[in-house]
């Protein structure tokens, strides 16, 4: 269906809006950076979490601060947070920025691409840690102390006793986060991407949400957004299938 | 079992408030018609008008709504800031689609066709009509009746018009040994590189977030190159974008490539407007809007000044293009909603508020009578720069090349065009790759409006 903005003038198109997107290859650029972008983030998300967590029970004074600090980035709003990343890395006035040439590394993230995409991964990663870190430090609670009492007095140290007791028993936990990171990946960096770089440079950090709003939103190209949105849903579908699949045969659910 | 009774309960008590609320909104909502007039000749008639001014222009429109609301006693123009012009115009598409539209809506120029083919729009002259205003159409400065007239009559009100200027700090450019930038692309590169190069600015030029219409697109009318075929889209919808031909317009995004490897032009990028790092200090030049005389005449701590944009050696420059907004009258309202819209329109139109409307912002005077206005008062031997505008989109006999542009859809090849652009500045694609791509997906684009449009 191609359509005028204001709903006036339709012509029924069949699956040409899907062909086009098919073809082209900036939408297979945005797919292939979307799936990246995501995978990335979730697995690199959950593995920092989960430092943080296993963390917690070494810290022993400031437990509350440490937990708080880590906490913050859930109660900022992504649209602000994004902004403030932005600013901070922005190559003419920003002070992180500043520092990083000052160490002989260039860094532009709007001419390239590469930059723009990691200074994104790194401003999603950053805001959901809080959450995954929540389930996480529950999760590690609740593994029976009994367990790791025995494991200790065998003489395991504490990280040969989180890799072969806690780890195994948290599994379900983590799987459920890889699962929501995985859709906070495909649709709710939507706010960071538009604050910090908005798709650019030249569609490098354009991901299929954004890309849906940008073109249905901003250039009112309602029949190709519409399109767009059907191939997100099934892309959504297919991950969160295939996890199941893959990964749940690992996932242990006896305690 | 037990669970399911319980929760069904709960719904009934739950949905008990809510019922009652709903019935007594309703009772309410009759009442107020069933009464008569009594309080509504009292209570003015609301027109909402949804623009997309902010900032210092922004406060200039609260300015002039609040001057409309008290100049009479029967409307009240209530004016909604939806965001940027891409913003403001989703919103309203969104608005449109459910019945719940403003009645004037301000639209860039470059949503011109799609507001005009939109059939969601009441004409301006008709409804000045309608409504017993006479407003001379013919009394638009040239440029502004070139782009907006369509048929003799503008299908809106050309509201805040404005064609981009060259603005620089005076300075750096003193400090680097020059008066004035020069008058070619040529001379202002030295400049620009000396500026650099003498440790005068880190910066020596911002790049404007609208770049694409003030060193593009201007480019291509100021040197009379075709942007797309059937002039520019005037003369049909078949019109195809050429811009990748012109040798010189290819020549012009190789120069600021080359400018921006050199880092004497820096974008801003997100977190940080590129305005602000011209007004700051930083840089020392900025391709702008002349509409940035709001912002820069009450930021700038320094001697700053514009000039006409530059050409290139040896070529007789002609005029600029108009940019900016025009107000639209949105189908759909009632009449008292329309008499307020078309009372609205014509305190904008008149030449006492077209001169403080040009004067606050730096806009340019639509009307010859505020034009000559502005002249009389010796405003512009004041402020020289507020002429700039006017002087460049009047240059020369305007050709099919630089009356303007009227695409379909052009926001979107627009967007394409940054992108592609884009592509060269992170060094994936040459300028000639880059614009070929976006005249190949740009008329993609515009051949898909034609389709929807053909039966026009």
């Amino acid at each position: 269906m191609q359509v005028d903005p204001f709903g006036a003038r339709e012509i029924f198109v069949g699956f040409a809006n899907f062909a086009q997107l098919l073809g082209s290859p900036d939408y297979r650029q945005s797919v292939f950076f979307t799936l990246w972008f995501t995978v990335i983030q979730a697995v690199v998300t959950i593995a920092l979490a989960l430092l943080f967590a296993f963390a917690t029970d070494f810290v022993i004074r400031g437990r509350g601060l440490y937990k708080s600090v880590i906490l913050m980035p859930y109660a900022i709003a992504p649209v602000i947070s994004g902004v403030l990343w932005a600013f901070l890395f922005n190559p003419a006035v920003g002070p992180l920025a500043q520092f990083i040439q000052s160490l002989g590394i260039p860094w532009d993230p709007n001419r390239r691409p590469f930059d723009a995409q990691l200074l994104v991964i790194v401003a999603s990663v950053w805001k959901h840690i809080c959450y995954d870190y929540i389930f996480l430090v529950a999760a590690l609670l609740a593994v029976p102390q009994s367990l790791l009492e025995a494991a200790k007095l065998d003489g395991a140290r504490p990280v040969r006793r989180f890799f072969t007791i806690s780890l195994p028993l948290v599994t379900p936990t983590i799987f459920f986060l890889m699962v929501m990171n995985v859709v906070y990946g495909l649709f709710e960096t939507f706010g960071i991407i538009d604050a910090v770089t908005r798709g650019g440079p030249a569609g490098a950090t354009n991901t299929l949400v954004y890309k849906v709003y940008q073109d249905g939103f901003v250039q009112l190209n309602l029949g190709s957004s519409a399109a767009q949105s059907v191939i997100l849903m099934i892309i959504a579908i297919l991950f969160t299938v295939l996890q199941f699949r893959a990964l749940e045969r690992r996932v242990n659910y006896q305690v | 079992m037990r669970e399911e009774t319980q929760m069904t309960i709960d719904f009934g008590i739950k949905n008990a408030p809510r019922k009652f609320a709903k019935t007594l909104a309703a009772g309410i909502a009759l009442g107020m018609l069933a009464l008569p007039g009594a309080a509504a000749a009292q209570e003015r008639v609301k027109v909402e008008w949804w623009h997309a001014l902010g900032g210092r222009l922004g406060e200039v429109v609260e300015k002039l709504v609040t001057d409309f609301n008290g100049s009479q006693d029967q409307y009240e123009v209530v004016a909604v800031h939806k965001g940027n012009y891409e913003e403001n115009m989703a919103a309203m598409v969104a608005a449109y689609r459910v019945g719940q539209q403003p009645t004037i809506i301000q639209a860039a120029e470059r949503g011109f066709m799609t507001m005009l083919n939109s059939g969601a729009v009441v004409p301006v002259p008709t409804l000045m009509e309608e409504q017993g205003h006479d407003v001379d159409w013919n009394d638009f400065i040239a440029p502004v009746s070139g782009f907006f007239l369509v048929d003799g009559v503008p299908a809106a009100l050309p509201f805040n018009s404005s064609t981009p200027i060259f603005w620089y700090n005076r300075d750096m450019f003193k400090e680097a040994g020059f008066d004035a930038p020069g008058e070619t692309w040529q001379e202002v590169e030295k400049q620009l590189y000396a500026i650099k190069e003498q440790g005068v600015s880190e910066c020596s030029m911002a790049l404007a977030n609208d770049f694409f219409w003030s060193l593009i697109e201007n480019y291509a009318a100021l040197h009379d190159q075709p942007y797309g075929t059937l002039a520019n889209g005037f003369d049909g919808l078949g019109t195809e974008f050429v811009f990748n031909k012109s040798p010189l317009v290819v020549g012009q995004l190789e120069r600021l490539s080359k400018w921006m490897d050199d880092e004497v032009l820096q974008i801003a990028g997100q977190g940080l407007s590129p305005e602000q790092l011209f007004t700051s200090g930083t840089c020392a030049t900025y391709v702008a809007s002349t509409a940035a005389h709001a912002g820069i005449g009450s930021g700038a701590q320094f001697d700053w000044s514009a000039t006409f944009l530059p050409h290139e050696e040896g070529v007789e420059p002609k005029n600029s293009t108009i940019g900016g907004g025009a107000l639209w009258v949105l189908q759909g309202k009632s009449d008292e909603e329309y008499a307020g819209a078309a009372a609205f329109i014509d305190f904008v139109a008149s030449p006492e508020t077209q001169v403080w409307w040009s004067k606050q912002t730096g806009y340019v005077p639509v009307t010859t009578t505020a034009y000559n206005a502005l002249k009389s008062e010796g405003y512009f031997k004041e402020n020289p720069t507020r002429e700039i505008a006017i002087l460049q989109l009047s240059r020369g006999e305007p050709t099919e090349n630089s009356r303007g542009f009227r695409f379909g859809n052009h926001n979107q090849s627009m967007q394409l065009l940054v992108e592609e652009i884009q592509g060269v500045w992170t060094g994936q694609k040459t300028a000639q790759e880059a614009l070929d791509n976006a005249a190949r997906r740009g008329n993609e684009i515009l051949r898909q409006y034609e389709r929807l449009h053909a039966s026009q």
